[in-house]
């Protein structure tokens, strides 16, 4: 009788997949067929599978720039966030190295989590052509560690406070500077939180939409949303060439979360959960 | 430092240090200094240059002339501009609908997999998957959806026999909005709901098994026990849910456009199109809306915080 129920649930599960799933199946279909094939009939499943499709995307359709971009822009300001944000997150987050008016800051930066990107957006862009930062992946990748800052920042601190005084005692007895402990003791303990902000702030950034529209106004530099964003004016009727656009922009993603999902899991839903 | 420094290396350091206030000044520059340094010039003097910036009309024709106006922008804002009225409301009803929608089907589809259905996690995975895309990804692929002669929407309506019902969901002001709120809860439920799935499946096992030796329904152990222990985890969500319609803009932007007729228009795609797409090339004006809708998210914010978990405190 349970056994039963609990199959019978399936039913609801089973349509709630159907329309979770259902549009982007859809698409991966459409990314493998011809425009024509779509027009003749928009549901035909992918056979011939037309994989040559992705190779105009990449060479003809400008794909392997934006996708370069979008490469560009994630990996670097992943990387200047992590460095920044573990090491202020330690100090925000060990007694020594308390100093005055610490927590106060750090509540100040916590709620700039929740400031609309307006309120700063329009300076921003003020400041990026004053500094000729405009229309560079520069500009935009220091836009981006500072706006993603404040979460690493959290997430890290918190880990980094519940490490026990005596480790850092003995290291320190071991004779590790500040510099050397973080490095050589402190970081490589805390690389599990580290992983779950990598991911976290790597999906955030090869996303991102609103600063790129702002700041980028040249073809040669445009991240993959903005690419999108444009060739959905430029190409409206070329469906089957967007679809395969998508799935460029979309698979390396869903492939490393197909392999990482219980990471993925962990680091999208880390800023969620009140700890 | 320099003073241990100077004293032969016979004890370790520790030993010729003190305990006491001093503090490891250079470490601490060390660790906070670039960040502090980038926070400053990214988003603090930002922020103070868009206060500064609300009350002035600031020509970008003119290289960037200033002009004082005072609280000008803030009175027109108010007083006469429609198109803001129209923005707030629509962002205020994505804000106010979409967690209303989105958390409690996010809640029951928990509930399902917390009732051991088969291939649990392959559904967990399956449902999560369309947080991982980019608005302007999910924007097109919605578009899709809901063209009017091929698109699913109107095709699983004229399956069922509900043809009659089939439009261009975007096309009038009356379904836009409903049609873009849908997009959004397709994207966050799955979200939502594996945050849930983790909030129950912390609960102790001990409390649900006692409850169901007493004879209470599954129906009644989920309303007694299950809700009022996510509770905190259900009002976290749906804060978080408010804050992020509040500042949408990417999807707008890439399926609508703010239309038909303001139909779709946010508070944040309007500022955009105030400062870059409208001829006043004036920076000031937008400026100024993004400091009011700034002011209104963090009182909304915090005035929902504070009317929900006081509900809570009431409770025990």
């Amino acid at each position: 009788m349970r056994r039963l129920r609990r199959w019978l649930l399936l039913v609801p599960v089973l349509a709630y997949t159907a329309f979770s799933a259902g549009p982007y199946l859809w698409t991966a279909a459409m990314s493998l067929r011809t425009t024509d094939e779509i027009y003749r009939s928009h549901y035909g499943l992918p056979i011939p599978a037309h994989w040559e499709k992705y190779h105009a995307a990449w060479t003809q359709f400008g794909y392997a720039t934006y996708f370069r971009n979008s490469a560009i822009v994630s990996v670097a300001s992943v990387l200047m966030v992590t460095v920044l944000g573990a090491m202020a997150g330690f100090a925000f987050g060990r007694s020594r190295y308390a100093f005055p008016l610490r927590e106060p800051l750090f509540l100040l930066i916590f709620l700039s989590l929740m400031f609309p990107p307006q309120i700063m957006l329009l300076a921003l862009f003020q400041i990026l052509v004053q500094y000729r930062l405009f229309n560079t992946l520069t500009g935009l990748v220091l836009v981006y560690v500072a706006t993603e800052l404040p979460l690493t920042i959290y997430l890290l601190r918190a880990f980094f406070a519940q490490i026990p005084q005596e480790l850092e005692e003995a290291a320190r007895i071991d004779g590790c500077g500040d510099w050397t402990m973080f490095w050589r003791v402190m970081f490589p303990m805390a690389l599990p939180a580290v992983a779950t902000t990598v991911i976290l702030n790597f999906i955030y950034f090869w996303n991102e939409f609103l600063y790129a529209v702002v700041f980028i106004t040249q073809q040669r530099i445009r991240t993959l949303p903005l690419a999108i964003q444009f060739l959905v004016s430029d190409q409206y009727f070329d469906i089957g060439m967007l679809a395969t656009g998508l799935m460029i922009a979309t698979l390396p993603v869903l492939a490393l979360y197909v392999f990482l999902s219980e990471w993925f899991v962990k680091g999208m839903t880390a800023g969620a959960i009140k700890g | 430092m320099a003073r241990a420094e100077a004293l032969p290396r016979i004890l370790p350091r520790t030993a010729t240090r003190r305990p006491g206030p001093r503090r490891p000044w250079r470490a601490i520059a060390l660790f906070v200094g670039p960040t502090l340094a980038l926070y400053l010039a990214v988003v603090v003097y930002p922020i103070l240059v868009t206060f500064y910036n609300s009350f002035h009309t600031l020509r970008m024709d003119l290289g960037m002339q200033y002009e004082f106006v005072g609280l000008e922008h803030f009175r027109e804002i108010l007083g006469s501009d429609e198109v803001f009225w129209k923005a707030a409301g629509n962002s205020l009803t994505w804000g106010l609908v979409a967690p209303l929608i989105d958390i409690p089907l996010a809640f029951v589809l928990a509930l399902t997999l917390y009732a051991r259905v088969p291939f649990a996690k392959f559904f967990r995975t399956v449902w999560f998957t369309p947080v991982l895309m980019s608005y302007p990804v999910v924007g097109v692929i919605w578009l899709w959806v809901y063209n009017y002669d091929w698109g699913m929407a109107n095709l699983l309506l004229r399956a069922v026999g509900l043809g009659a019902y089939a439009q261009a969901w975007l096309a009038s002001p009356a379904t836009a909005l409903p049609a873009l709120i849908l997009v959004t809860t397709w994207m966050f439920a799955g979200f939502n709901m594996v945050v849930l799935l983790a909030a129950i499946h912390a609960i102790p096992v001990e409390y649900l098994e006692a409850a169901r030796v007493d004879g209470a329904s599954g129906w009644r152990r989920t309303l007694h026990i299950i809700v009022p222990l996510v509770r905190p985890t259900l009002v976290n969500l749906a804060i978080l849910d408010f804050i992020g319609k509040m500042k949408q803009f990417a999807l707008v932007w890439v399926m609508t456009r703010g239309g038909p007729m303001w139909g779709t228009e946010t508070v944040a795609t309007y500022v955009i199109k105030r400062a870059f797409e409208w001829k006043t090339l004036d920076l000031g004006y937008p400026s100024a809306i993004a400091v009011l809708w700034f002011a209104i998210i963090f009182g909304l914010s915090y005035g929902l915080t504070r009317l929900l978990q006081r509900r809570e405190a009431l409770q025990f």
